[in-house]
């Protein structure tokens, strides 16, 4: 670099400029935060504070601690066995040639063109009949197959070698140990992704939770919230302070792991649309 | 023959986890929409196009289109136009772009829940943000969210704000495939920035905006978590969006009948939305070397 003032210091100001705008952006949930950690007597007259109060309260009061268990175990299992299931059907679709295989596959790749809306209330009558409403099964069975982690770990094997699966079938592998030892392994990025990808979409899952739970123990994250919120209409005897506690709480979990992660976020979001 | 068996042994618990809460449903969806049931009698009545022609002349169908089209004509091109502009400026890698892409992704993958919620208080009459700011310059605070003129643009902007980072990495994945030599050769011929920006730049993400065009509308008809938590589709029905109206048929008013038949509309339609991309997509894809 020329060491050019005034075009270095041109750059600091655009620079300045545009981490001034992204804080902007990011205002409102950066206030929310803050908020949540004022009494709500110090936030409605204007002054400065610090408590955990709300927090205390959100958990002790609203049973916020048992929804974010819910969301954990519901996201949870939903990732693991969503994961499972798509990556033992990716390896069949990208490695073997079988009646129906193509068909098949073309139904998963539709399942990516369909609106899930369409599915809410004959899905909401089989668990009913199923007994299974306001039960973490409930919860979880309709979330488990994903057609676009199908889709999108397919392609990701195609990539691999075949010849890496010829050596280990020579050294007397069966099929499933192909795809747990050699698959699996060169594929973890591609999984790894997958697998935030499932996490998120069902951590802020909010209709079927909505339809599918009445009782307030099985309330995940999503539904607690917008009943928090709910509970009280009309503004002036709504607990913002208490409200943004909840709401950092149901934000927290994604929000530490996407600074970790956002790599692997960006990679899966872009391998899927540009490819 | 174990290993014929294979391959469908690896396929079986998808395909039949699809069947079950997908293919299925969509036929039994179908089937109900010509019924008439509330979720409690032992019977499901045969009524065959009733549903559709009761949807179809009443009042509230036909607002929850407006209403969505409105947003869909709104947010759509609103969307497109910013994150391109903004995917242009942070496609070159530094490190404020690259964290100025990650403020402007985050909401993408945050709970829509707690988007609305903190939303609600940004446009809240008494102690909002936005009121605020205004009380501050000496206007007057504005109902945002009461007023049925205004609740529209306010669930717009949330969803826009909410969407705009996934738009605008998605640009910058299509911008970065654009071979520099184009930029240079553009730039030995004498192109001023805003012709190199179209006549350059804009044929050639032109896939990517018809990708994001479809995501987009697509979106738009679905969307359902914003409007439920802020306005509950009011004020007078002004923001009861197609998927909100879906929710209130079915399961507030428990008429699983008109709720099917409106699902079964809003699926065809996104359908023959996906399958007239996919031609004209195909036809323009040529751009991409």
């Amino acid at each position: 670099m020329k060491p050019d003032l005034t075009s270095s210091r041109g750059m600091w100001v655009m620079n300045a400029l545009v981490l001034a705008a992204g804080l902007m952006f990011l205002s409102p949930v950066l206030y929310s935060i803050w908020m949540s950690f004022q009494t709500a007597d110090a936030y409605y007259a204007g002054h400065l504070d610090f408590t955990l109060s709300n927090y205390e309260l959100a958990v002790a009061e609203y049973n916020f601690a048992r929804y974010l268990l819910n969301s954990l175990i519901v996201s949870g299992v939903v990732t693991l066995a969503g994961i499972a299931v798509a990556t033992m059907a990716a390896y069949a679709f990208a490695r073997y040639r079988f009646p129906g295989g193509n068909l098949a596959f073309a139904a998963v790749v539709a399942t990516l063109m369909i609106p899930s809306h369409i599915t809410l209330i004959p899905n909401y009558l089989t668990l009913a009949k199923a007994g299974l409403l306001d039960s973490y099964a409930g919860l979880i069975l309709p979330a488990i197959s994903s057609g676009f982690a199908a889709f999108f770990l397919r392609q990701y094997i195609r990539g691999i070698p075949r010849a890496l699966d010829e050596a280990a079938y020579m050294d007397g592998a069966n099929a499933f140990q192909v795809l747990w030892r050699v698959i699996v392994p060169i594929s973890k990025p591609a999984i790894f992704s997958m697998g935030l990808h499932l996490f998120i979409s069902e951590w802020n899952n909010y209709i079927w939770p909505l339809v599918a739970i009445g009782k307030e123990d099985l309330y995940t994250l999503q539904v607690g919230l917008a009943r928090l919120y709910r509970i009280n209409p009309g503004e002036d005897v709504i607990d913002w302070p208490l409200v943004m506690a909840a709401s950092t709480i149901t934000i927290l979990p994604v929000l530490l792991g996407f600074v970790l992660v956002e790599r692997h976020l960006v990679r899966g979001i872009t391998m899927g649309a540009v490819k | 023959m174990l290993r014929k068996l294979t391959p469908y042994l690896f396929i079986l618990p998808l395909m039949a986890f699809l069947a079950v809460f997908t293919y299925v449903p969509i036929l039994q969806s179908v089937n109900l929409s010509f019924r008439e049931w509330d979720f409690m009698s032992p019977t499901k009545l045969w009524v065959g196009l009733e549903n559709y022609q009761l949807l179809l002349s009443s009042r509230d169908f036909w607002n929850a289109v407006k209403v969505t089209t409105i947003f869909a004509v709104i947010s759509v091109p609103l969307r497109l136009a910013l994150a391109l502009a903004i995917a242009s400026y942070l496609v070159r890698e530094t490190i404020v772009s690259r964290l100025m892409r990650g403020a402007l992704f985050l909401p993408s993958v945050t709970s829509t829940v707690s988007i609305a919620v903190v939303f609600s208080w940004v446009f809240s009459t008494d102690y909002g943000m936005i009121n605020a700011g205004l009380a501050w310059l000496g206007f007057e605070r504005v109902q945002w969210m009461q007023d049925p003129q205004l609740a529209l643009y306010v669930i717009i902007f949330v969803n826009t704000w909410k969407q705009l980072g996934y738009d605008i990495i998605i640009y910058i994945a299509g911008l970065q495939a654009v071979p520099t030599e184009l930029y240079d050769a553009a730039s030995v011929d004498g192109g001023r920035r805003l012709h190199v920006f179209r006549r350059v730049t804009l044929p050639l993400v032109m896939p990517t905006t018809y990708f994001l065009l479809v995501v987009s509308v697509i979106d738009a008809f679905q969307v359902f978590t914003i409007v439920n938590v802020m306005t509950k589709g009011g004020p007078a029905g002004a923001t009861d969006m197609i998927v909100n109206m879906l929710y209130r048929v079915g399961f507030t008013l428990f008429d699983i009948g008109q709720g099917s038949a409106l699902a079964v509309i809003l699926f065809v339609f996104l359908i023959a939305l996906a399958v007239l991309k996919a031609r004209v997509i195909g036809r323009k894809v040529h751009y991409e070397a």
